[in-house]
């Protein structure tokens, strides 16, 4: 079995792990996104990114946390009813910018951690989406 | 008594405007803050404004210096969408004008980066060379910054002559090894003014996630052409310089021996360019029709590792998201830890030596 073959089952994941779209998926069930950064680093797979997606209608956003593991990427989606999630800024250190931009340009709270001043606009309130501000 | 000096957002020592705040004492840097977004023009909202062939064209405008790795790393994107595979003829022709573009890059920055170092005959050796370079991307698009080579599902435009593209590959494969190379990797100006100063350590490029030739400098031997092969990269010989002391003069190395390399693969391209069709099918495609509703595609840009995710809309003609990762905006927060502890005249050297762009981080 390889790495990537031992990773459901490292993290405790039931439902199979889906390749599509160039990322292997893993739903991450009741697992909190504290607890998958943990596993995550115990494996020593590199963060690569979050991509934050803002759904149709009121069903809130989509975050989907990237991972690579010996040059495969892995993907875990984490659907957001409100608009807070907590930060694990705290256990990867790579996922600072990316906080703060999907801070910025969403209006997604990443809980636990402090916030530097705006870094990618200048002197505007954070917090602020930007896809409503534009509409 | 410790004071802070701005350096930036416009400043001599910076290419592109970005600040660094330094906190000091006396001459040695203690701390630094960085800040970003002076680029900042919202391109990927605009691209949720675009359809799928404009969105192509928009993101090429991303970056100046890496355009093509932009179009590349969206086009294999769309093409995961899609299910389309570009056939081996347009694959090979990625690969030649991405290991162009990266050898301009290189060559762009090693300029720079002699320039910082107070060595400006140098400057100008690899601007004359890096000029020669974009002559040969000019042959093959017909432009010098935006080629417009890549469409979904194969390129835009063939090589005619490759036995003429692969001699002026050679002659200046042969400059590079007279004058460039045995410069920054031997001359004691390069090693004085580079040795021991910037360093990131290997934990804490580990921590900080840095890819390219600022990881491999630091002894990370991570490059997605060989971990993650895309366009024909599986089908060529070509080996990832790695350094380990992760220092400025690491850095120069490790790109220095890149240049080598991609030379290397340009030499093996050109001469395996095999023939045939320049794009799948009958060059339309379907977006109705697809395999996935969200795909992800990485390419290991001069800089480091670009990723693309893409998502389609339900009854539209334009993505519902194209996010970018690039790979300055997982190195530049490293920046802090290599100027902490330097003297304050090495900065302006030391943030050059991750080779940033920010027009690639604010998008």
């Amino acid at each position: 079995m390889t790495l990537l073959e031992s990773i459901p089952e490292k993290l405790g994941i039931t439902t199979p792990m889906v390749d599509k779209g160039g990322v292997h998926w893993l739903e991450p069930g009741a697992m909190t996104v504290r607890e998958l950064c943990a596993a995550m680093n115990a494996v020593k797979a590199r963060f690569i990114t979050i991509t934050a997606y803002q759904l149709p209608k009121e069903e809130g956003f989509r975050l989907e946390y990237h991972w690579d593991l010996d040059g495969q990427l892995l993907g875990f989606p984490f659907d957001l009813a409100g608009k807070s999630i907590e930060s694990i800024y705290d256990l990867c250190e790579a996922v600072d910018w990316i906080e703060r931009e999907i801070h910025e340009g969403f209006g997604i709270d990443f809980t636990g951690r402090e916030y530097e001043p705006l870094l990618l606009r200048q002197g505007d309130t954070p917090g602020v989406n930007l896809r409503e501000e534009a509409k | 008594m410790s004071y802070k000096i701005p350096m930036g957002p416009y400043h001599p020592a910076l290419e592109e405007p970005y600040k660094l705040d330094l906190i000091c004492d006396g001459e040695t840097v203690c701390d630094a803050k960085l800040h970003i977004g002076f680029n900042f023009r919202g391109i990927e909202h605009l691209a949720e404004t675009r359809n799928y062939v404009q969105v192509i064209a928009l993101m090429e405008r991303v970056c100046g210096i890496c355009s093509n790795i932009h179009t590349l790393t969206l086009c294999q994107a769309m093409e995961g969408l899609t299910g389309m595979t570009p056939p081996p003829r347009a694959q090979y022709i990625r690969v030649i004008v991405a290991e162009l573009e990266r050898l301009h890059s290189h060559v762009l920055w090693a300029g720079i980066a002699a320039k910082l170092m107070g060595f400006k005959t140098m400057f100008m050796t690899c601007f004359e060379l890096r000029e020669k370079v974009m002559d040969v991307l000019q042959a093959i698009s017909g432009n010098r910054v935006n080629y417009s080579m890549n469409r979904v599902g194969g390129v835009n435009r063939d090589i005619d002559d490759p036995q003429a593209v692969l001699k002026m590959v050679e002659a200046l494969e042969a400059e590079m090894l007279r004058t460039v190379i045995p410069i920054f990797t031997t001359s004691s100006t390069a090693r004085s003014r580079c040795a021991g100063i910037g360093v990131l350590t290997l934990e804490k490029a580990l921590s900080c996630g840095v890819v390219g030739p600022t990881a491999r400098a630091s002894g990370l031997p991570q490059d997605l052409r060989r971990a993650a092969p895309y366009a024909a990269y599986s089908e060529l010989e070509f080996d990832v310089p790695v350094q380990q002391d992760g220092d400025v003069r690491a850095r120069l190395l490790v790109r220095a021996l890149e240049i080598m390399e991609t030379c290397k693969i340009l030499r093996q391209a050109l001469t395996k360019l095999p023939p045939g069709e320049l794009f799948a099918g009958d060059g339309k495609f379907d977006f109705t029709k697809l395999v996935a509703t969200t795909s992800t595609s990485r390419v290991e840009a001069p800089r480091g590792e670009v990723m693309y995710s893409v998502s389609w809309k339900e009854n539209s003609r334009n993505p519902s998201r194209v996010h970018v990762r690039t790979p300055t905006f997982a190195n530049m927060p490293a920046v802090r830890w290599m100027v902490m502890g330097s003297r304050l005249a090495d900065t302006p050297l030391i943030q050059a030596s991750i080779d940033p762009c920010y027009s690639c981080t604010d998008r």
